[in-house]
């Protein structure tokens, strides 16, 4: 047998680039979460340069913590996550079962479906908060302007004129405006990832044991039961993991958010912390160690059960 | 075939129109934008113009002047294709130890290099900024290639092991008996074996960088701003240009949807770590 140790010491690049990459900037991260960093002020220039002699020890976080937009962002962060989380699961369920019988033009049916995900984030949400979601211009406010027009004209036709007469004038909906934008991202991204959790739900149903559904098609187990007792089982781990990925995922959310909610007050985490790396950097840097500690929660679980699976 | 006979005809067509009408739906931001990018700034507003009008070119034939859209094509294909070629260069030795020399620590390196992918990019958004511009690197092809080839290097070598591990230990046993050099062996026998993996680690790979939106946007300026960037730049036209946009948007989108396609099965695998099969 040939000697063992080069061929291990082929994993210390990857491993070394990797370390560089995770350990340098988190460690600046943490360290200038305990010091008063700011890249303007006037009134106190010393404090513009990172230095241990502005130690604010947990002082940015209580800043943070203190800070309303802070939980804010929070809220919104988990808002947007979990509303994703059960619109993908839901649909993607739903769609992975209907689709997973052969029928006419499964293939092209699949090609449809999948092509949302392979579309950057950006240009997914111009297109929807412009063309589609628009109160005037987007399809949104041609449907509604259109139906509208629809029943001014109904109002004045004879007999059924009196019905329509009590509908009332349709709104469009503003999806920029501070309490909406966070649906618009909602709407947007679910329409991205819904095809990822389909993609994995049908790739898992196809490893489904047929024999013991045939054995329960025999036993007289309808269609509801089949899904109840043996698909949504079968779902259990792929549901896991679909949502521990998307989690992960969304937390970090970025693009959806910088063009669909610019300045309008809908924050979430990691917006946030680019708002305050505009000046106060103590206060990102200890957004972002906090950022983290949410992510890890997420991944802890994720990993472990990746981990499983790993050396079989 | 028992299944397919208890099914009524009329529960299977109604079951494959259900499918196509989904698929429809689903397909339909992306067709609309294919259909405003025909349409003259004008006509992308009009009502009247909604699904019959005249179809012109003049969006994709002025996108060089609108949004110099080559410049920001060429930076997202140059930053795409080194990044992907560096993770490969620095991903396939990696994965080869991993998968033919394991150590009891491969699987404890395996989940670290994944927990680094779970990291929140914006945690560190100030000290990357503060890096890179305090070495002259900001806005430059390097960083971002560097940036790119880092954040995927885990899923990488994630999806090359998988693929890595299906090949028997036997064959590269016995190139070593041959007297190869570990060199010889990932280039004469490992690489010919797991070409289909690798390629489509590749193409994976490709798609992730080409579609990033985080880094790309935040540490560019003008030299090295990719699509990602000039879309993001133009995320309010206000309805004057919708045309024009959805001309820019397709062709930035439009060839990465296609890779998409020839992928799907690699996706899951790339995506859930190997986790579902």
């Amino acid at each position: 047998m040939s000697d063992r140790r080069l061929p291990r010491l082929l994993q210390t690049p990857a491993v070394i680039l990797l370390l560089i990459w995770m350990l340098i900037p988190l460690g600046m991260t943490l360290y200038f979460s305990f010091i008063r960093y700011v890249l303007n002020s006037l009134r106190r220039p010393e404090w513009t340069s990172p230095s241990l002699s502005n130690w604010r020890g947990f002082g940015n976080y209580e800043f943070v913590l203190n800070n309303k937009d802070f939980f804010f962002a929070i809220q919104n962060s988990l808002l947007i996550v979990c509303s994703i989380l059960f619109a993908t699961v839901i649909l993607g369920v739903a769609i992975a079962v209907l689709i997973n019988k052969a029928f006419a033009g499964r293939g092209i049916v699949r090609v449809l479906l999948i092509s949302p995900f392979f579309v950057m984030p950006a240009v997914n949400a111009v297109l929807w908060i412009n063309m589609i979601l628009d109160p005037v211009l987007g399809l949104q406010g041609i449907a509604v302007a259109g139906i509208n027009e629809f029943i001014d004209g109904m109002r004045a036709a004879p007999v059924v004129g009196g019905f329509f007469s009590l509908w009332p004038e349709l709104e469009p909906i503003s999806f920029r405006a501070t309490q909406t934008s966070a649906w618009a991202v909602i709407i947007m991204v679910t329409w991205q990832w819904t095809p990822f959790a389909v993609l994995i739900f049908m790739t898992s149903l196809q490893s489904e044991d047929q024999q013991q559904k045939e054995a329960a098609i025999l036993d007289g187990a309808g269609a509801w039961s089949q899904f109840r007792f043996l698909i949504l089982p079968h779902l259990g781990r792929p549901i896991a993991i679909v949502v521990m990925i998307q989690a992960i995922f969304h937390l970090s959310l970025y693009a959806e958010i910088e063009i669909v909610s610019r300045g309008n007050g809908n924050k979430n985490l990691p917006y946030l912390i680019g708002e305050f790396a505009n000046n106060n950097i103590g206060a990102a840097s200890a957004t972002g160690i906090f950022a983290v500690i949410l992510a890890n929660i997420v991944a802890i679980f994720l990993l472990r059960m990746i981990g499983k699976t790993l050396m079989e | 075939m028992a299944i397919v006979a208890q099914s009524s005809k009329a529960g299977r067509v109604s079951r494959a129109t259900l499918a196509w009408i989904v698929g429809l739906l689903f397909f339909f931001p992306i067709f609309w934008m294919i259909l405003t990018s025909f349409k003259t700034d004008a006509d992308a507003v009009k009502p009247e113009f909604l699904i019959f009008f005249q179809p012109t070119l003049e969006n994709y034939l002025n996108m060089t002047e609108n949004y110099d859209y080559w410049r920001f094509a060429r930076n997202s294909m140059i930053t795409s294709v080194f990044a992907t070629i560096f993770a490969l260069a620095v991903g396939i030795p990696c994965a080869y130890a991993m998968a033919f020399n394991p150590s009891r620590a491969t699987k404890d390196v395996l989940m670290w290099m994944l927990s680094t992918k779970m990291l929140p990019a914006a945690a560190v958004l100030y000290p990357m900024t503060f890096l890179t511009k305090s070495l002259g690197l900001f806005d430059t092809h390097f960083l971002i290639i560097v940036v790119l080839m880092l954040i995927n290097l885990p899923v990488v070598v994630w999806m090359l092991f998988t693929y890595f591990k299906e090949i028997p230990k036997e064959i590269i046993e016995a190139g070593q008996m041959d007297g190869v050099n570990t060199w010889g062996e990932i280039k004469e026998i490992l690489i010919p074996l797991a070409w289909g993996g690798i390629a489509s680690t590749a193409l994976l790979c490709f798609i992730f960088c080409w579609n990033e939106a985080y880094w790309t946007v935040r540490l560019t300026t003008t030299d090295a701003a990719t699509l990602s960037k000039l879309i993001e730049g133009n995320r309010a036209p206000e309805g004057l240009f919708f045309g024009r946009l959805s001309a820019v948007s397709a062709a930035a989108v439009g060839p990465i949807v296609v890779l998409g396609w020839f992928c799907q099965k690699q996706l899951v695998q790339g995506l859930t770590f190997g986790a579902v099969k």
